[in-house]
């Protein structure tokens, strides 16, 4: 064999050498990845998929709230979270790190004058420190800073979109909107209808499995898998905004006139049981639920986000001696001309006695007189001496006293009151001569509207209801106005009509009469056990047009101040709501004697 | 010599089938038309390069049809946003504190109910219905 051959042959075998070593390292690697790896633990196949396919979850846009016209309650809109990348950052500029964050930090103040260059820097580090791949760095920026920032291109910073709840007509009727708080994972509602309907204006997320680019956009080729959302529904209210909106000032306006604590106050329509409008003082901004978390309501027993008109009992006071008189003309026991004699108080002998405010005696006086000077002598005589525990306190319960209104069966309170039955052990008759004039009986705002509104509608009582239609994707489901049931005879309510009408004509109420309009209505000074009698709640319930009602109204202010009485204090804004009314919805006037 | 007839039988013995089929076979086999190796190689490889041509134009589609539907998407995330925005400034402007706000800027105030005055038209029938009064 030649030289050049065996050195051929070498060389051949050296090929051959470096070729099968190349082999042995690659089956080594194989070997590693194949079997050591597969066996400790991680799922390989998943960390790859994990590269270049995503699970996206597609969210529901949370539907829509409208009021009765249409005008939007609530509603959603995107606005961008800024976020910056440490880890990147700090590899993209390895030599000049410190500068380019200066460059960087002032670049993004003054775009976002709400994040400090200092705590950027504080939160940068630390976030890199803890190895934070991103950072969030503003949430909710508005959209003329994300045109900025877009422009700015700064580098190793980007934009994520999100979805927020947004209640154009700010603190309107927030009480009964309720809020929704918004995390990176899930929306809540809270309170109010955003509460109560929270599974119906949430919708369904879907989702969408896809190959993606670099970028994270998906891929037509390849495997794709996608179900779609399921949108919220949206609601139509029975609210009005431009009344809601009449009341809630007037209620402000009374507030701080009167120096009251709060006010509540309520506009139901008495022929369908639609709230017009529900609105309470102190309220909040559901844009910015979270400053008001310390804010009390209710007289400061609970938190400014319930609705006062569904949560906040409290004894009716005068305005309940509707309700005693209606129990007695329905049963045929008193006719409005029946008299008594009232000379400022009442002894009973199981009972102790009852006295008129400020001790007033009246002399005899009929009926419509005990309303129209809101005697409570004539009121617990009723009660008392004319229908007895197993004649009044029936009509508490179909009045809806103790019970739930049902308001969209939501939460609420439901009163209280001691009967023989309910509470045998405690229950004295003397129970029974104070809540005929409103005392010993806790009622809400609402329970106490839906009263008047029976007694407006022939004495049937509609059911109460808030949402008057869902539209489900398309399929609208219409709440029909339901009745609840007959509580007084229609002659019943014509003839309290009549002795309320005289209320308002001569009575404590006159301060309640809407110029061309006939109005009944009945004043309320409720006074509580246990503290001056100065600090009073002072209320008004009625309805008007008196003779084709319409509207039932309530108006409650707690505590006020400058005046203590309900024709006083609660009537001029009564009156104001009920003209604003009529006007708006063009209701002729009916009282030829104005 | 043979005659005519001898050659005919002659031919009748000969096996030519086989023969023939084989040629045919090779003929036919793997086209319809004879064809040499380098012949068979060359349309392979013009073959394949043209499914991969097909191939990458199909991809080629894909990729731009893919961008343009990442294009359209991010026009529809847009387009909704602004959307939104413009349904929430509708709603902020019809609100009646907006419409207060801006009636006091121009400096209208509000009527005062005590200044009004009622005329009460006798007979005139009050609005009964519900859907009128919803509907002024």
């Amino acid at each position: 064999m030649s030289t050049e051959l065996k050195r051929a042959r070498n060389r051949q075998m050296l090929i051959f050498l470096l070729v099968c070593a190349g082999m042995l390292v690659l089956l080594g690697r194989l070997y590693y990845w194949q079997v050591v790896e597969a066996h400790s633990g991680h799922n390989l196949a998943q960390l790859a998929n994990e590269e270049h396919v995503q699970n996206i979850v597609l969210s529901a846009p949370r539907g829509l709230i409208y009021d009765a016209e249409g005008r939007i309650l609530a509603t959603n809109v995107v606005r961008d979270d800024v976020y910056i990348e440490p880890i990147q950052f700090s590899t993209d500029h390895p030599d000049d790190y410190q500068s380019s964050l200066v460059t960087l930090a002032h670049s993004l103040h003054s775009v976002l004058p709400q994040v400090s260059e200092d705590q950027l820097y504080k939160d940068f580090n630390n976030g890199l420190s803890k190895g934070l791949q991103t950072m969030r760095i503003a949430t909710r920026i508005d959209p003329s800073q994300s045109q900025q920032l877009q422009a700015l291109r700064l580098s190793d910073i980007f934009l994520e979109p999100r979805t927020w709840r947004i209640y154009p007509q700010g603190s309107l009727a927030a009480q009964v909107l309720g809020y929704v708080t918004q995390s990176d994972t899930a929306n809540q509602g809270v309170y109010g209808i955003e509460g109560q309907y929270n599974a119906l204006l949430a919708g369904k997320p879907g989702s969408m499995t896809a190959e993606t680019d670099l970028n994270g956009n998906p891929l037509v080729v390849g495997a794709s898998s996608e179900q779609a959302p399921v949108n919220g529904a949206d609601l139509s209210l029975t609210i009005n905004s431009t009344i809601q909106y009449f009341t809630e000032m007037g209620l402000a306006q009374a507030v701080k006139q009167m120096g009251a604590q709060s006010a509540t106050a309520l506009v139901v329509d008495v022929r369908t049981g639609a709230v017009v409008a529900m609105a309470g003082v102190p309220t909040f901004d559901p844009n910015q639920y979270w400053q008001y978390a310390n804010q009390k309501g209710c007289l400061g027993s609970e938190d400014v986000y319930f609705n006062p008109a569904l949560y906040c009992s409290y004894e009716p006071g005068s305005t309940m001696k509707a309700v005693t008189m209606s129990a007695a003309l329905d049963q045929h026991l008193i006719t409005p001309n029946t008299t008594l004699i009232d000379p400022g108080y009442i002894a009973f002998p199981d009972a102790p006695t009852v006295y008129n405010w400020e001790d007033l005696g009246y002399g005899t006086e009929t009926m419509t007189q005990v309303l129209e000077h809101s005697a409570n002598v004539g009121a617990a005589y009723v009660a008392h001496n004319i229908l007895g525990p197993s004649r009044y306190y029936p009509y508490l319960a179909r009045f809806g006293f103790g019970q739930l209104t049902g308001l969209n069966d939501g939460p609420e309170t439901p009163g209280t009151y001691r009967t023989p039955s309910n509470s045998p052990q405690v229950w004295t008759p003397s129970d029974l001569t104070r809540q005929a004039f409103g005392q010993s009986i806790e009622a809400s705002p609402l329970q106490m509207a839906m009263a008047y509104a029976t007694i407006a509608n022939g004495g049937v009582m509609m059911h109460p209801y808030l949402v008057s239609s869902i539209n489900n994707n398309g399929h609208v489901t219409t709440i029909q106005p339901q009745v609840e049931r007959r509580v007084i005879s229609s002659s019943a309510s014509q003839l309290l009509t009549g002795m309320l009408m005289q209320v308002v004509e001569n009575g404590l109420a006159k301060t309640a009469k809407v110029p061309g309009y006939t109005v009944a209505a009945k004043t309320g000074t409720a006074t509580t056990q246990g503290i001056a009698d100065t600090q009073t709640e002072a209320s008004v319930a009625g309805f008007i047009p008196a003779q084709h009602p319409q509207f039932a109204i309530l108006v409650k202010i707690d505590r006020p101040q400058a005046t203590i009485y309900g024709g006083t204090a609660a009537a001029p804004l009564w009156e104001a709501i009920a003209q604003q009314l009529m006007w708006y919805y063009h209701i002729p006037p009916d009282d030829p004697n104005s | 010599m043979q005659s005519l007839k001898d050659r005919g039988s002659t031919q009748v013995n000969v096996p030519q089938r086989p023969i023939l089929a084989a040629r045919r076979r090779r003929q036919l086999y793997p086209f319809l038309f004879h064809m040499g190796p380098v012949a068979l190689c060359v349309c392979s490889v013009l073959l394949i390069g043209l499914m991969a041509v097909l191939y990458l134009s199909q991809v080629g589609q894909a990729v731009s049809a893919n961008e343009t539907l990442v294009q359209l998407h991010t026009q529809e995330a847009v387009l909704q946003r602004q959307n939104q925005d413009l349904v929430d400034n509708i709603a902020q402007e019809q609100s009646p504190s907006y419409i207060a706000a801006r009636a006091q800027r121009m400096g209208l105030v509000p009527a005062d109910p005590a200044s009004v005055q009622v005329l009460v038209v006798p007979h005139l029938k009050p609005v009964d219905s519900h859907d009128q009064r919803f509907k002024p």
